[in-house]
């Protein structure tokens, strides 16, 4: 499902952000992406979603090579795969709802639809009844709910988190990775950029870890030391 | 509910569907658009409005100006001379011929007797006349082309009486009516030209809203590229606010042409009646008001296209 071969990327005056990265992740399989700050983890991330590309090496998202997707493709792309950003990405001046709704407008659901299935993601994120709310009224960790709500609405072949966790208390956190464990049970390949070790050692989960930009380990569910 | 899921629940109704959702749900957010920002609205719509105005009450102007030249070249007729000593018997079928012409609208008689009563009447001419052993003048036709006749209508009516032997001599008004078509071509030209600047003032002002409408909301772009947005998709809402705003527009430029029209209602009727109602002074009727409202909606969109093809970040990764 998604596939690195010997991928680097290099940024112009600067060091290598990735360097000869190469693993796989099944259809189906969920795993944690770890590493200080600046190992790579954001920028890996990116590479599967196609807003960069790499420098050097093949990434393969769904049996497609990334190299190969143009202009027109890159929006086919992103409709398959579900993102959650560090900072939210959110539309200010719109409802939680219509931030919710906007992958299933882009992928042309019909309204009542959307309605039905943006409250559905809320309600799995713990924001039931804040459907009306304007993100700016919530808190971080609440906006944080509302990116992740966003990013499952449409139910993703690959959903892509770069520290989705990071403004959650502990019990929430743990919730919102059995949520994206649901999806890897239902189909979806998840992918999760995340320093927070506690997490990692309660969601036994495949481990990429990541150091200056080399994978330096991959470390099978379970193999993390509780 | 999972991927092909949605994409089988995008793909309800099909593809015409799922257009018209895409296409329903820009033109809301373009309407949402300019009614976030009224004032920048109305005074765009103003400016563009009053700019689209300027070559439409030009044209009712133009237009008038054109009946009330056919109608001084009307009044200029043309006058045909007979050979010295025709009877009045050739005059008059002369003149029934005449009548006949697509071209003509009226023919007046004048009989030699007519002519120099006339002449006699003119101060000083008196004792020259009466010292004639008889009266040397012919019978004249006073031939007044019609309104809707063109100049080379008229020249070939001219052509055709000067080739007949039983006229003498034509006196036609023809440079008169070659300086006021020449007249006329300047003021459709000035028209176009000035129809074409304020166009263009209009493209300029559309492009600009849009521009500052795309600027401001860069982070909303992003987000809708990062959750699948096709580039056609980001900019549809643009593209409805331009048409909208061409359309206002229009309706605006609409609405002044038809104040205009009715301020000069007035002193227009009495110009008209001073000229025995013959000029037919005319009002603009419905087919230039909706090509000016089409016109500017598409110079809406137009605007809008050519600012989002500028100003819109192409979604090309890095």
């Amino acid at each position: 499902m998604i596939r690195f071969e010997q991928v680097s990327k290099r940024y112009p005056g600067g060091g290598a952000a990735l360097d000869g990265v190469s693993f796989a992740l099944e259809q189906a399989e969920m795993a944690f992406v770890t590493g200080h700050s600046g190992a790579g983890k954001s920028t890996l991330l990116k590479l599967v979603g196609l807003l960069e590309r790499p420098s050097a090496g093949v990434v393969t998202v769904t049996a497609r090579n990334l190299r190969q997707v143009r202009r027109r493709g890159i929006a086919q792309h992103r409709r398959a795969v579900g993102m959650v950003f560090q900072d939210h990405r959110l539309l200010l001046d719109r409802s939680v709802q219509a931030n919710v709704e906007l992958p299933l407008v882009v992928a042309g659901v019909p309204a009542s639809e959307r309605a039905k299935r943006a409250r559905a993601a809320l309600e799995k994120v713990g924001l039931g009844g804040m459907e009306q709310r304007l993100p700016a009224r919530l808190s971080t960790g609440e906006q944080q709910r509302v990116g992740i709500a966003r990013a499952i609405v449409a139910r993703p072949a690959v959903l892509l988190a770069d520290e989705p966790t990071g403004n959650l208390d502990p019990q929430l956190a743990v919730e919102i990775m059995r949520l994206f464990a649901e999806f890897q049970a239902i189909g979806s390949t998840v992918l999760v950029a995340t320093h927070d070790l506690f997490l990692i050692k309660r969601i036994r989960k495949r481990v990429l870890v990541l150091d200056h930009g080399r994978l330096v380990d991959d470390l099978a569910a379970g193999e993390v030391a509780a | 509910m999972n991927a092909p899921e949605t994409r089988a629940s995008a793909a309800r109704g099909g593809a015409l569907a799922r257009w018209w959702r895409a296409h329903r749900w820009a033109l809301a957010q373009s309407l949402l658009r300019l009614r976030e920002h009224p004032l920048g609205t109305l005074l765009t719509v103003a400016v563009m409005g009053l700019a689209l105005a300027l070559p439409l009450s030009f044209y009712l102007v133009l237009l008038n100006l054109d009946r009330f030249g056919q109608a001084l070249g009307e009044g200029q007729a043309v006058s045909v001379f007979l050979q010295a000593g025709d009877a009045q018997a050739q005059a008059q079928a002369l003149a029934r011929t005449l009548r006949g012409e697509q071209t003509v609208a009226a023919v007046t008689l004048k009989s030699p007797r007519q002519g120099l009563a006339a002449l006699a009447a003119l101060q000083g001419f008196g004792p020259a006349l009466a010292a004639l052993p008889d009266n040397p003048l012919p019978w004249v036709l006073v031939v007044e082309p019609r309104v809707a006749a063109s100049p080379s209508q008229i020249a070939a009516l001219v052509r055709q009486l000067r080739a007949d032997p039983r006229v003498a001599l034509v006196q036609d008004q023809g440079p008169f009516r070659a300086r006021l078509d020449a007249l006329r071509g300047f003021g459709a030209r000035v028209m176009q030209v000035l129809a074409a600047l304020l166009a263009l003032a209009a493209l300029l002002v559309v492009g600009a809203s849009v521009r500052n409408d795309i600027q401001s909301r860069s982070q909303e772009i992003e987000v809708l590229q990062l959750v699948g947005a096709s580039a056609a998709f980001v900019r549809r809402p643009y593209l409805y606010a331009g048409l909208w705003l061409g359309l206002l527009s229009g309706v605006v430029a609409v609405a002044l042409t038809m104040l205009l029209e009715a301020v000069l209602a007035g002193p227009a009727a009495r110009v008209d009646a001073a000229w025995g109602g013959r000029l037919g002074l005319v009002a603009l009727d419905v087919t230039p008001l909706l090509a000016l409202l089409l016109a500017a909606a598409m110079l809406g969109w137009l605007g809008a296209r050519i600012a989002s093809a500028r100003h819109l970040a192409a979604d090309e990764p890095a």
